[in-house]
């Protein structure tokens, strides 16, 4: 294609865009809105899934000390050394009934009397991604380790969580985009219903289906690169004020935040917006070349 | 020019449109297709720019059978063949110039090219002054005259006109067919199908009727009737 015929094509789409105004806000608003939408399901898959690393960061292993030993600072120096242990922290038997009786109150100690049977303890912290059970089973083989509790149940639950968080948002993600292409694609076909007549002219006087298809493919991607970019801009404002309102519930209600994101977020949006323009261009313009 | 031969057209829901046709038009020729309202006219001029497939003949342009061809070969026939419409079809939101232009747009002619063409064309039909104008600001003879003139923006060797004088009065249509006969003056084969007895009867060119598909009348220097 020679570049003035690819200049003739962008202007033809621009006067397109602003010749056929209405249509034009009418196309711009449903991609923005549609592409806002999946924004949302975007921005909720990535917040769970933070949640649920955060949950992971806070799955730790507790090894108990056989009673017979006398220098628990050597058994530690060992659990240290673990791969994938990124901090032991001692508890001695002391502490563990103080918890006991923080958590149960006198219940909680009264089967201790004067004595208390609880052994010295270790709470090893995870490095990002560590196995909790394969630490756990390389724990019951230091000398000195009585038993090692893992919370197995809780580790298998989050596991759960994040398989499932991730399927339910890679559907919810898909169904989002497929109703927005269908939206896209008939509004789209609304436009190129307008200027049929255009179209038929144009193929009546021996444009081929590609010198047809340019302009309005150009005016699809225009639409829907400034649908992306509207959206994003809702979107980044929305989220920001948000995560802002919620500062104070942080701890409970963990938000993502940060450039990187907001980089992700900008990249998936632009690239569904062009997607949606090209894609819906294309396909509404199909039926109406058959001149 | 163009030769049809045996060329039949039956629709989808059973309507013989034409019927077993057989034709020639010689270079430099100006023949009138007349015949009533459903003869076959427009299908035929239709198949002469591949807007329809036949459903069995054959139909040469310039020597070519255009019965198969393929979508980009139809687009390169289109360009060879210039076309006017009752109805003009004309983009409203263009002006007369770019209106014209547009067919050489297409054929990504230069934009010198374009320009001097263009120009050129617009005074052989009497629209010079009026290029910067939306086809909406003119007169049904004028917006004629534009579609007349984007027709022959790429120098066809063969003009269809399907009744292109069908929505103007006598005067205007008069003038629509002294542009016609300078034009075929100049070379170009034209074939105009239309209703209008009087310009077929005054004209004494060819006439070829048609009548419920069927080619029923061939005459050299004829008129609308039989009888003329």
């Amino acid at each position: 294609m020679k570049p003035r015929t690819f200049g003739y094509f962008l202007r033809e789409a621009l006067h397109g865009l602003v010749r056929n105004r209405l249509m034009t806000i009418t196309a711009l608003g449903i991609i923005t809105i549609g592409l806002f939408l999946f924004g949302i399901f975007l921005l909720l898959t990535a917040n769970l899934r933070y949640f649920t690393t955060l949950a992971w960061k806070e799955v730790e292993v507790r090894v108990f000390l056989q009673p017979s030993v006398t220098d628990p600072a050597t058994v530690g120096a060992q659990l240290a050394t673990l791969p994938g242990v990124a901090k032991i922290t001692f508890v001695p038997k002391a502490e563990g009934a103080a918890t006991l009786e923080r958590l149960f109150g006198q219940q909680g100690t009264l089967f201790l009397n004067d004595e208390n049977p609880l052994p010295d303890a270790y709470t090893l912290s995870l490095a990002e991604k560590a196995d909790p059970q394969e630490i756990a089973k390389l724990a019951t083989a230091v000398p000195g380790v009585e038993e090692v509790i893992c919370g197995q149940d809780f580790v298998e639950f989050l596991e759960m969580i994040i398989q499932l968080t991730l399927i339910v948002g890679l559907i919810l993600l898909t169904l989002t985009a497929l109703a927005v292409l269908y939206i896209v694609v008939n509004t789209i076909q609304l436009t190129v219903y307008a200027r049929r007549k255009e179209v038929e002219i144009m193929k009546l006087v021996g444009a081929t289906d590609s010198f047809v298809r340019w302009p309005f493919l150009l005016e699809g991607i225009i639409l829907g690169l400034l649908g992306a970019g509207l959206a994003f801009l809702l979107l980044s404002k929305g989220y920001g004020f948000l995560v802002h309102r919620l500062r104070l519930y942080r701890r409970f209600l963990p938000l993502l935040s940060g450039g990187e994101f907001q980089t992700h977020l900008m990249v998936a949006l632009f690239t569904m917006g062009l997607f949606f323009g090209g894609f819906g261009s294309h396909v509404s313009l199909k039926r109406y070349l058959k001149v | 020019m163009l030769i049809a031969k045996d060329l039949t057209k039956i629709f989808s829901n059973g309507v013989v449109a034409l019927d077993q046709v057989s034709l020639t038009v010689q270079k430099g020729e100006f023949v009138f297709l007349v015949g009533p309202s459903g003869a076959g006219k427009s299908t035929f001029l239709n198949l002469v720019i591949r807007r329809d497939n036949p459903t069995s003949g054959l139909i040469a342009v310039n020597q070519q059978n255009i019965a198969f061809l393929k979508k980009k070969e139809i687009a390169l026939l289109r360009r060879s063949i210039g076309v006017i419409f009752q109805d003009y079809k004309l983009l409203p939101q263009k002006t007369v110039y770019e209106n014209v232009a547009f067919a050489l747009e297409v054929i990504e002619a230069r934009t010198r090219a374009i320009k001097e063409r263009v120009y050129t064309v617009l005074e052989l039909v009497g629209l010079l002054g009026k290029a910067h104008v939306l086809p909406s600001e003119l007169s049904g003879g004028e917006q004629q005259r534009v579609c007349l003139a984007r027709s022959l923006v790429n120098k066809p060797l063969l003009l269809l006109a399907d009744e292109p004088t069908g929505n103007l009065d006598p005067d205007t249509s008069w003038e629509i067919m002294e542009l016609l006969r300078e034009i075929n003056r100049r070379g170009t084969t034209i074939v105009m199908a239309t209703h209008n007895r009087e310009i077929v009867d005054q004209m004494r060119k060819r006439v070829i009727a048609l009548d419920h598909g069927k080619l029923v009348r061939d005459t050299p220097k004829g008129g609308y009737h039989l009888e003329a």
